[in-house]
């Protein structure tokens, strides 16, 4: 402990140095939380719902299925429920693209049963069940629109287009869990698809049936076993695990998270390099300094760290300061334009404290593995070569 | 730590056939040939010499900073050659006292932490790491600059520390190497008052390095190394 000041005032010394140096860690661990934790909420949205599958048009997820299909497919050996569920595009204004937000058309008895994370009261459920033109709403999204149950909401899709305004009276709020069920939307308005097929005088088609199954362990037998029975229709299927889904609808059809992760680490490469160099100026400048200590006595090994920790603490300090800024914008990036956008369709994220763990082991990894050549080379360079440059 | 009981009439330094060679790619460029040498405790010796003649390597030797490529290089009783790096920084930090020509005070450090610096290899505690490190820069008389930090000091001041630094663990033997070399003649008869102040009332050995014979004067015997062979000995 009596080093740290010894330590400090050497990082003090050439503030503006240390500074940016901090300052570059900062981003880079700024990076990687803001990343990891876009990544954690699409593995959380992506985790949920293991025992679930859907099924789509295979040329399209923007064509429909006939539905007919839904007999057939609940008639699919261990699949237990099926349910339809098209995305509505409902707005609340049509001539503002931004008053969009995620609204489904769901056959709503087996949706729900299938769907324990949003969370009813029987009472609730009853009354929603009972009303054609009942929607149900996220807690996030009722406060957002300051909507309460009983409130009448009017709501105009960009995809099912009839000239009017569809009409919904709030049944309830709906709940979450999110320890249970962490990531859970907590966004969302549910409409019976019942009302939407009526409207559309029949002709709303089924964009996906979400199907449950007995064990997830047989997703891969039952989705081969569904797209099988459609193998020679016009309307071929797609079946894929909700998490599939998810992944393949969030992720824009590349692989994202590898992407992602990519970026942080050819990122954190570049401030590795960065670092190290920015270390070796500052610890060539003192090779007289370092000669000095040792000749006052100090241990090569004693050298070494003292070197070493300069670089944790710059590291780490770093780390601190790109964990609080991610922190920082991860909170504000579903108000940010366009971003908040693409941002409230992923369940509401937080720097888990993994990530932020993570973000400063690796801060203090780098600035260790930053101070490693210089403070080794000051380890194990004689007195007399330090001394020499005077 | 093989250490020997140093009584008054022994040898403060006693070198025997010491021998340097630098090893400069394949060549080899002898330094110091065959030096012999015994300080007497107390003294105050001057060690003189043209450039490159090896006075600081045979400087280095007796403190412990560098080995002979043969011979034996004995410091109140111990042979420095035979201790391994981690022993010989130990012994550095408690029976050797260095002093540079260029100071070298760490910048970033006061006066008093520049002095505390070899204390903290001790057990002592903060208070009584500052306790010793204010004595020594008394005894020095640079007490009021003890908050200073070494930009905000003149060249005289900055030895004076430097010197508070290389007595404050109270080592019995001091090197200096080229103590006064980057001084105005003022200071360094500051300083050289000083060095003989502790030679006289401390009764530190003293080996100084220099090329001025007026510092050398101050001394009680001058050695005189030609080419690396010890004039006289």
């Amino acid at each position: 402990m009596k080093w740290i000041p010894f330590v400090l005032k050497h990082l003090r010394q050439n503030w503006i140095r240390t500074a940016s140096t901090a300052a570059g860690i900062a981003v880079c661990i700024f990076l990687f939380c803001t990343l990891q934790t876009f990544v954690a909420a699409l593995h959380g949205s992506l985790g949920q719902g293991a025992a679930r599958l859907i099924t789509r048009n295979n040329v399209s997820r923007f064509y429909n299925l006939p539905n007919a299909y839904e007999e057939r497919i609940a008639a699919v050996p261990r699949v237990t429920r099926v349910a339809a569920a098209n995305y509505f595009g409902g707005m609340r204004d049509v001539n503002n693209p931004d008053s969009e937000f995620a609204n489904f058309a769901i056959e709503a008895e087996n949706f729900l049963a299938m769907y324990p994370e949003y969370i009813l009261t029987e009472s609730e459920r009853k009354a929603f069940l009972g009303d054609q033109h009942g929607c149900i709403v996220g807690r996030a999204l009722a406060e957002q629109f300051h909507w309460k149950a009983g409130d009448a909401v009017q709501l105009t899709s960009n995809i099912y287009r009839t000239g009017k305004p569809f009409e919904f009276v709030i049944s309830a709020i709906y709940q979450t869990d999110q320890t249970r069920y962490p990531g859970t939307n907590e966004s969302t308005l549910f409409l019976h698809y019942k009302y939407l097929d009526e409207m559309t005088g029949r002709r709303a088609g089924v964009r996906t049936y979400r199907v449950e199954i007995a064990d997830p362990q047989e997703a891969g037998v039952v989705s081969h076993a569904i797209d099988d029975l459609f193998e020679n229709s016009d309307a071929q299927t797609h079946t894929e695990t909700e998490a599939q889904y998810r992944a393949n609808a969030g992720v824009l059809g590349g692989n994202l998270v590898l992407l992602l992760n990519g970026i942080g680490l050819v990122v954190m490469s570049t401030l590795l390099l960065v670092t190290a160099n920015t270390m070796s100026m500052a610890v060539r400048e003192r090779r007289t300094e370092i000669g000095v200590l040792k000749t006052l006595g100090f241990s090569g090994r004693l050298v070494l760290g003292l070197i070493l920790a300069e670089g944790v603490l710059l590291g780490v300090s770093g780390a601190a300061v790109g964990l609080l800024l991610g922190g920082f914008l991860v909170d504000i990036l579903p108000v940010v334009p366009v971003i908040g956008d693409v941002v409230r369709r992923f369940p509401k994220m937080n720097v888990p404290p993994a990530i932020a763990g993570a973000g400063i082991f690796i801060g203090m990894s780098l600035g260790l593995a930053a101070g490693l050549f210089p403070s080794v080379s000051a380890y194990r360079a004689r007195v007399t070569e330090l001394l020499r440059q005077t | 730590m093989p250490e020997l009981n140093v009584g008054a009439d022994q040898a403060a330094v006693k070198l025997e056939d010491v021998c340097k060679t630098y090893q400069r790619d394949s060549q080899s460029i002898p330094v110091l040939e065959h030096v012999g040498l015994s300080i007497p405790q107390g003294q105050f010796i001057a060690l003189m010499g043209p450039s490159g003649s090896g006075k600081t390597t045979l400087l280095n030797l007796i403190a412990g900073i560098d080995r002979p490529t043969s011979g034996s290089v004995l410091v109140q009783g111990t042979n420095v050659t035979t201790l391994s790096e981690a022993a010989l920084a130990k012994w550095r930090s408690r029976s050797v006292g260095f002093i540079f020509q260029f100071y070298n005070l760490i910048p970033v450090l006061t006066a008093v932490g520049n002095v505390e610096l070899p204390l903290m290899l001790t057990s002592l505690s903060r208070k009584q790491r500052r306790e010793r490190a204010l004595i020594a820069l008394r005894t020095v008389g640079i007490a009021d600059r003890a908050e200073h930090y070494p930009r905000q000091l003149s060249g005289g001041q900055e030895q004076r520390v430097a010197i508070a630094r290389a007595i404050v663990t109270d080592p019995q033997i001091l090197v200096a190497d080229e103590p006064t070399g980057d001084l105005d003649a003022k200071s360094a008869d500051e300083v050289l008052d000083l060095m003989q102040a502790l030679n006289h009332q401390f009764g530190k050995t003293i080996v100084m390095v220099t090329h001025d014979p007026r510092a050398a004067s101050r001394a009680h015997s001058q050695k005189h190394l030609e080419k690396g062979v010890l004039l006289g000995a």
